[in-house]
């Protein structure tokens, strides 16, 4: 009796033992628990079924993505099935950045799942069917450790449609977590990429503007993994300059891979190569404010001149002197004369903004580019700079007229003194106003308003910050004779910049006409001395003006009628480059040339555009330049804007640019050109040449040694075939 | 007299940005398959300086080394890594296996222990370089260990990647596999240009030091 019992225990226990030596379908190993997951044990015979690893990390080890990076290896499984039963291929969740000092790798932390999909025939026998695995996978923190495991799940292959759902631990897994797979690029979505010097440009259109994204390539090899991804938003996607692996070589056909975006939107894409459009430059709110900020800062620095600086500092006596009782109001007195400045601005800006407009209804071409505008300003600025220098004082008679403004009690005695401030103020503000004015011309109503009105809040704000504690007046240096020489050196810059108008002037209209542009600036010295030696007198002042208007008769003259043939440029000794050699500019034409393995040279200009007659004197005609694009075999195309070509127009926008001058190098075998500055040198042009020309050596040494090793391989494998 | 301070100031901030460039550590240079190897130099486990240019005219094997590391003990273990140092060593080729794990980290060894680990495993390098500031690897943008470069007798490299094409940590895993290091000496002693100069490498990320 008692042998039998032993025998039975013994055996019960051997049972129990191959029982437990039966695989399940989770494993915890070093760092990580690892699971084999069904959200439904059945198998229905001639459908789908889902199964998925799991991993469970511990804090800080991660297990890796398809391309795992710099460094690791992604989870193996091999898979034992019944008959009838097919796996697929595993599929990988959008991963993360795994930084490791300066490698980069690309995998999960914390916990992730590996869904596939398992395909059961119809012939696949009814019952239950033990899904059989091996897995292999590479753990890492500091250290890295390869771990495996033999994992098995217990299903059953139905021939008659049934659900039966897993324990609720495991469909809950895969709630969670099948969300993390990347989905398909939506159709209304596209990527393209284009080859750039340092790697590539992928751009994503989503229809929106993307503020962040990352990109994980599929294939390893192609991007410098730890490199850093600038994202710049457009209108409607984002644009990622990714750099390139060292030793990539030739031009990938494709870019397959990951992209995320922000609000953990994951998808797969796969770029063809195609134009990028230039990113939204980052203007917009940011360079408003950064342009309001040096207004701003530049109103305030304006306090500072002559004209300015004495008043504010009389002012802030008197503040200190007023009585207590007026104390409170005397805040109040000083926002009404920050609202007299503010008002004296904005009244200059719609002047000017008026101006714009009836120039361009007008048809007047009021552009900085016109000839005629830029020798106007020119003389402007002379004339000014005459004032600064000291020849004469402008503005006394408005000055005499806006004190009596002035003089008027209470809020509007203070509403004028503010005008009275700008008005004064102009003689000395010439340097800053022409700047502000130049740049507003170029710019939107919106941003001239922003400008002008930060302007004048600075001018503004030291008195309105002396009415509100009047004893900050002690803080304010003495004036004295400083502020003269100020007021003087700020000469120097205003007439080094005529000086370079009229030199741009010369190059393109002549030394003739540039003579004339003189001659008028010795008529307004002339009109300066008159009223410099008879200030505030009437007669004096209206014989100046005659002599004003003679000189703006002799500029415009001299600009339109008496503009000549160009003097010889400086190197007239070498001889300027044949003009034939530019053809007009199509886009078929460059895609022609490039086709034909000629690089494109295409120069955007205008007649209108001075800058542009001037890189063309000056660099693009000269001997040298020209010499460089024969030796490169470069196709020249010119792009006349002149009567405002829209197809032009538009490739100007695809290039990011707005308008003249613009120059586009294209590679022959590269879609992005390069763009050169808008200043142009000799110097500036041979080196792109340069750049291009390494980059074509390289690409087509790279090209040569594929081309050998594939000839070396095909002349094995037809000798083995051979034998 | 405040003028003079002004200018001491700037003085001063200019000379210290200078300085603070040349302290920030160098970024990890790049590579490139053809062009020249960078140059190093270090110490090696004999308390010897040793370069690349003092080995120009040969050929020069890198060895990136972590003895704790499952993808190297593949090779140790199952004594591949010590046969190819052999079979190269004979034929004249300089063999320099670098550690260059930070002190701390998996792989940091002190030359004693590094000398008495080669005899151990019955290793046979040129030299071990103890380049635990990274120094090295970050010249060479060393990835992994194992992790092979293979340096012409010119000093240009003709090969960059992993040892062989199996990137596992099972030692079975060498028998079979196709030796990159083998193809790369064979084809460039021969004469012929290297067929896969340049893979991705695989084993455990290199302990780079701060």
């Amino acid at each position: 009796m008692r042998v039998l019992r032993i025998l039975f225990l013994v055996f019960a226990g051997l049972v129990s033992a191959a029982g437990a030596v039966a695989a399940s379908s989770s494993a915890d190993v070093a760092h990580l628990h690892v699971q084999l997951v069904m959200p439904e044990t059945t198998l229905n015979a001639g459908q789908t079924a889902d199964v998925g690893l799991y991993f469970k990390l511990e804090p800080g080890w991660h297990v890796y993505w398809k391309n795992a990076g710099d460094s690791g290896e992604p989870p193996r499984i091999r898979w034992t099935l019944p008959d009838g039963i097919k796996a697929g291929a595993f599929q990988y969740p959008a991963p993360k950045r795994l930084p490791l000092g300066p490698l980069m790798d690309f995998g999960y932390e914390d916990e992730v799942l590996f869904p596939l999909t398992l395909s059961v025939e119809k012939s696949a026998k009814p019952g239950p069917a033990s899904l059989h695995a091996k897995v292999d996978w590479l753990v890492c923190r500091e250290v890295c450790i390869p771990g495996k495991a033999e994992l098995e799940v217990a299903a059953t292959v139905s021939d008659h449609p049934v659900k039966v759902a897993a324990s609720a631990a495991d469909a809950d897994i895969y709630k969670r977590l099948l969300s993390r797979l990347p989905e398909p690029l939506p159709s209304s979505a596209t990527a393209v990429f284009a080859t750039t010097a340092t790697g590539f440009k992928l751009a994503i259109f989503t229809g929106r503007a993307e503020r962040s994204a990352a990109f994980f390539p599929v294939e390893q090899n192609i991007l410098d993994n730890p490199a850093p991804q600038k994202a710049s938003p457009l209108e409607n996607g984002v644009v990622l300059d990714l750099k390139k692996d060292a030793n990539l070589t030739g031009n990938p056909q494709q870019l397959a891979g990951v992209v995320e975006l922000s609000d953990g939107r994951a998808y797969d894409l796969v770029a063809k190569p195609g134009a990028i459009p230039a990113a939204v430059p980052k203007t917009g709110v940011e360079g408003l404010l950064k342009a309001a900020g040096l207004a701003f800062l530049g109103g305030m620095i304006l306090n500072l001149m002559p004209c300015v600086f004495p008043v504010l500092f009389i002012k802030g006596l008197s503040l200190v002197q007023a009585s207590g009782e007026e104390k409170h109001t005397l805040f109040r007195h000083g926002l009404v004369y920050t609202a007299g400045i503010v008002a004296s601005f904005w009244l200059l800006v719609g002047a000017l903004l008026g101006l714009r407009a009836a120039g361009s209804t007008l048809g007047w071409g009021f552009q900085f580019q016109s000839p005629v505008f830029v020798a106007l300003m020119a003389g402007l600025l002379f004339f000014l700079g005459l004032s600064l220098a000291g020849q004469f004082e402008i503005g006394l008679t408005l000055t005499s007229a806006g004190g009596t403004l002035a003089q008027k009690q209470g809020y509007a005695g203070s509403f004028f003194t503010g005008v009275l401030a700008v008005v004064v103020a102009t003689p000395c503000t010439a340097p800053f106003m022409g700047a502000a004015v130049g740049f507003a011309l170029a710019q939107s109503a919106l941003v001239t308003f922003a400008i002008f009105t930060a302007l004048a809040l600075g001018l503004a704000a030291p008195y309105l910050l002396l009415t509100f504690q009047p004893a900050w007046t002690r803080l304010l240096p003495r004036p004295g004779a400083w502020m003269e020489v100020l007021k003087q050196a700020t000469a120097v810059p205003l007439f080094g910049f005529v000086i370079w108008l009229v030199w741009v002037l010369a190059q393109t209209r002549g030394s003739v006409a540039a003579a004339a542009l003189l001659a008028a600036f010795l008529l307004l010295a002339i009109a300066g001395w008159i009223l410099g030696r008879w200030p505030a007198k009437r007669i004096p002042t209206l014989a100046a003006g005659l002599v004003i208007v003679a000189a703006i008769a002799t500029c415009v003259y001299g600009v339109t009628t008496l503009a000549g043939p160009v003097a010889a440029s400086a190197d007239s000794g070498k001889g300027n480059a044949d003009a034939s050699r530019w053809e007009p500019w199509s886009q078929a034409l460059v895609d022609k040339y490039r086709a034909e393995g000629r690089p494109v040279f295409v120069d955007f200009t205008a007649s209108w555009c001075l800058s542009c007659q001037v890189n063309e004197r000056v660099a693009l005609r000269t001997a040298q330049v020209d010499a460089a694009f024969k030796k490169a075999n470069v196709a020249l195309l010119k792009a006349d804007w002149t009567e405002r070509d829209d197809a032009i127009a538009q490739a100007l926008t695809s290039l990011g640019r707005s308008g003249v001058p613009a120059y586009a190098l294209y590679a022959s075998n590269s879609g992005t050109p390069e763009l050169l500055p808008e200043a142009l040198t000799p110097g500036i042009v041979t080196d792109a040449l340069d750049k291009l020309a390494a980059l074509e050596a390289t690409d087509s040494a790279a090209k040569t040694a594929t081309d050998a090793a594939k000839a070396a391989s095909e002349a094995a494998k037809a000798a083995g075939a051979v034998h | 007299m405040v003028w003079k301070f002004q200018l001491s100031r700037v003085s001063f901030l200019f000379l210290s940005l200078v300085v603070a460039s040349a302290l920030v550590p160098s970024l990890a240079q790049e590579v490139r398959i053809g062009a020249a190897a960078p140059e190093f130099k270090a110490t090696d486990s004999n308390g010897k300086a040793e370069s690349l240019d003092q080995y120009r005219g040969k050929y020069v094997v890198l060895e990136w080394h972590n003895q704790g590391c499952p993808y190297t003990k593949k090779h140790y273990t199952s004594g591949n890594m010590q046969a190819l140092q052999k079979e190269w060593t004979a034929k004249g080729v300089v063999w320099l296996t670098v550690i260059s794990s930070a002190k701390g980290e998996q792989g940091y060894v002190t030359a004693d222990q590094e000398n008495s680990y080669l005899s151990r495993v019955h290793a046979a390098p040129t030299a071990v370089l103890l380049d635990s500031d990274s120094k090295v690897a970050r010249l060479y943008s060393a990835k992994t260990t194992p992790q092979m470069v293979v340096i012409d007798p010119a000093g240009k490299v003709i090969y960059d990647g992993a040892i062989d094409d199996r990137p596992t940590d099972d030692p079975e895993d060498v028998k079979g596999a196709k030796n990159y290091v083998n193809e790369a000496l064979g084809a460039a002693m021969a004469g012929k240009p290297v067929p896969t100069p340049y893979t991705r490498p695989y084993g455990c990320s290199v302990k780079y030091a701060e």
